[in-house]
């Protein structure tokens, strides 16, 4: 074909192209006014009119599957009456429901499968000799929390949250243990769902609630494992592991999320809509990280962590690539953290997921672009597990506002929280000369508190999870938008993290000290604790050469 | 001194409740629980934290080696 053929098959191609084109860009005559029709009541027998497909059809088999799925699915009520009004409405009411149990189920397996995160982020970041250690407390822990939790943790968290419109309304949940101060009612603990069984909460909702809550709980519970690893004995982390899950994180997380005192400080003291925290913030990463403090303060530092004169030292992760794995596997898994806290995917502005899917990503990408470049900025490298951390921070600092900002407010988070991780690990170090090999006081503590007074300088108030939130009418504001009173309700439940849940997890630090001493001998210390603790190595055929 | 840490801890939570009741305004009410909130950081960082580190394995002199 010669050259001149070529353009002049060119030109013709490009003319039919933009000939429809044009037409679809040409302005759109308006559409004829039609009357609107006449309504129609629509009554039961209108409904046994409804074609469906015959029986030999289907047999045929369904492969573009236009015949699956019809209103003889939907389950009559009587058989001889066929379908009815009623079925209908039931049937869309109970698919409601469905999605909500689906959306929240699957968000809470995901938020289980952060237990692996947890896992590797923590052995990789520990010596080798201690990596059987290490991965056996983020395992156990699973166990432990979720059987004290079951026990008791659940009914005392969540025993009086009343109903959970999303899930069906949770009913049996309705008993509220409360004292009047100031006048006021405050609720301090629910009294209903001991065992799944007490008072009926044999119930498909309730348990829905209790696998969610039960995997957000265990990840608060895991944290101190970070603080506290090579050098934490054993028996020790189990019985503060059933502390955690059986009294400090219920109660907490039942003033924020199960109708206790602070989520009714707007209701009750008008202060915005009272203490709000979407995701968890405060009530898991916050409450676990002031639990790691309490417990890392009690244990001191590990041997070699500090010279003589108090500087410290340098103890080399054994393994980056375990690091940077568990730190992605935690980001993914908090795709169900954040979003899932919703409780449901349809009604009530749960469309909203999608907002919060999208604030949650941004954030986890700007602490970890802030975080590497102060990093690089002032040590000369971007550290992997620094930005590791600064990642996570991100995504710990916008739990809590995740379902009321916009993805501006995100960002700023999220940046915050990169930089202020690597303050804080500097701070927790070389001031406070404690020995925190993960920055899990730094990483949740920290940035979880950031978390929650961020929530009270950007909430939007463009949120409208069904036009109220704790009781209180209309959108969850900040300070930045309007609402002073929101930041206030925010910092009274960051003085009853600090002052509340940092002295209950001292204290009972303390006791476990007593009854079962937290610290291994420097003896095992120094063979690192696979071996007297665990009984085996995590890497038996490989020769370990101790550098540190 | 771990006592005095431990109710100076909690009396900052005593603080930042009790500014529920002391008054209504928003601004007021924001000082008193910044208040609170400091005096439980003080009971942390300036009474726990150096009790515990008096005796503090590395002023021991016990290293790696």
């Amino acid at each position: 074909m010669t050259n001149a053929r070529k353009c002049l098959l060119g030109v013709l191609l490009v003319m039919v192209s933009t000939v429809p084109l044009a037409h679809a860009q040409a302005p759109v005559a308006a559409p004829a006014v039609t009357p609107p029709a006449a309504s129609k009541t629509i009554v039961d027998t209108d409904l046994s009119n409804i074609p469906v497909p015959a029986a030999d059809a289907r047999a045929k088999g369904d492969p573009d599957g236009s015949l699956t799925g019809n209103a003889s699915d939907i389950t009559v009520s009587d058989a001889k009456k066929g379908l009815t009004i009623g079925d209908l409405a039931n049937q869309v009411g109970q698919n409601k429901i469905a999605v909500n149990f689906v959306w929240t189920l699957i968000t809470g397996y995901l938020v289980m499968f952060m237990q692996l995160g947890f896992a590797l982020l923590e052995t990789g970041l520990a010596r080798a000799k201690n990596a059987n250690h290490t991965m056996m407390m983020n395992m156990a822990v699973y166990g432990i929390g979720m059987f004290a939790y079951w026990l008791i943790g659940f009914a005392i968290q969540m025993g009086g949250v009343g109903a959970v419109a999303n899930l069906g309304g949770t009913p049996p949940l309705s008993s509220e243990f409360t004292v009047h101060l100031f006048g006021k009612p405050f609720g301090l603990f629910g009294q209903h769902g001991l065992f799944l069984m007490h008072k009926g909460t044999y119930d498909v909702g309730v348990m829905v609630l209790f696998l969610f809550q039960m995997v957000f709980m265990d990840t608060g519970a895991t944290i101190p494992t970070g603080a506290a690893v090579e050098r934490w004995k054993f028996s020790a982390f189990i019985v503060t592991s059933f502390l955690f899950a059986a009294f400090t994180y219920p109660l907490f997380a039942n003033w924020a999320w199960g109708g206790g005192w602070l989520a009714n400080l707007g209701a009750n003291f008008g202060l915005g809509k009272g203490y709000c925290d979407f995701a968890g913030s405060g009530v898991v990463h916050a409450v676990g990280g002031l639990s790691a403090l309490a417990i890392a303060m009690i244990l001191g530092p590990r041997i070699g962590k500090f010279s003589r004169e108090g500087k410290p030292q340098v103890i080399l992760a054994h393994d980056v690539v375990m690091v940077i794995t568990g730190c992605l596997i935690l980001a993914f898994g908090w795709f169900g953290f954040n979003p899932g806290s919703t409780l449901g995917a349809s009604g009530n502005g749960n469309l909203r997921i999608s907002s919060i899917a999208v604030n949650t990503m941004l954030a986890s990408a700007a602490g970890l672009i802030s975080g590497m470049l102060y990093m690089w900025t002032f040590y000369g490298k971007p550290d992997a597990s620094m930005t590791g951390n600064a990642f996570l921070a991100g995504l710990v600092a916008i739990t809590a506002p995740s379902g009321f900002v916009n993805p501006v407010g995100a960002v700023i988070i999220g940046l915050i929280a990169g930089v202020l991780v690597c303050l804080s690990v500097a701070f927790v170090e070389r001031v406070m000369k404690i020995d925190d090999p993960v920055g899990a006081v730094s990483v949740h503590g920290t940035c979880g508190i950031w978390g929650v007074i961020s929530l009270g300088l950007f909430a939007d108030g463009k949120s409208n999870y069904g036009g109220s939130w704790n009781g209180v009418n209309g959108s969850v504001t900040g300070l930045f938008y309007g609402d002073a009173g929101q930041l206030v309700a925010q910092l009274v439940g960051v003085a009853a993290l600090i002052g509340f849940v940092f002295t209950l997890s001292f204290i009972f630090a303390i006791v476990v000290d007593l009854l079962v001493g937290q610290r291994t001998s420097a003896k095992s210390e120094l063979a690192g604790l696979d071996l007297p603790e665990m009984g085996s190595l995590a890497y038996p055929e490989f020769e370990l050469k101790s550098s540190s | 001194m771990i006592l005095v840490g431990i109710l100076l801890t909690f009396f900052g939570f005593v603080i930042g409740v009790s500014s529920l009741a002391v008054t209504a305004s928003a601004g007021g009410r924001l000082v008193i629980v910044m208040a609170g909130i400091a005096v439980s950081l003080f009971g942390i960082l300036g009474v726990l934290n150096p009790a515990y580190q008096k005796n503090a394995v590395w002023k021991k002199g016990l290293s790696r080696e």
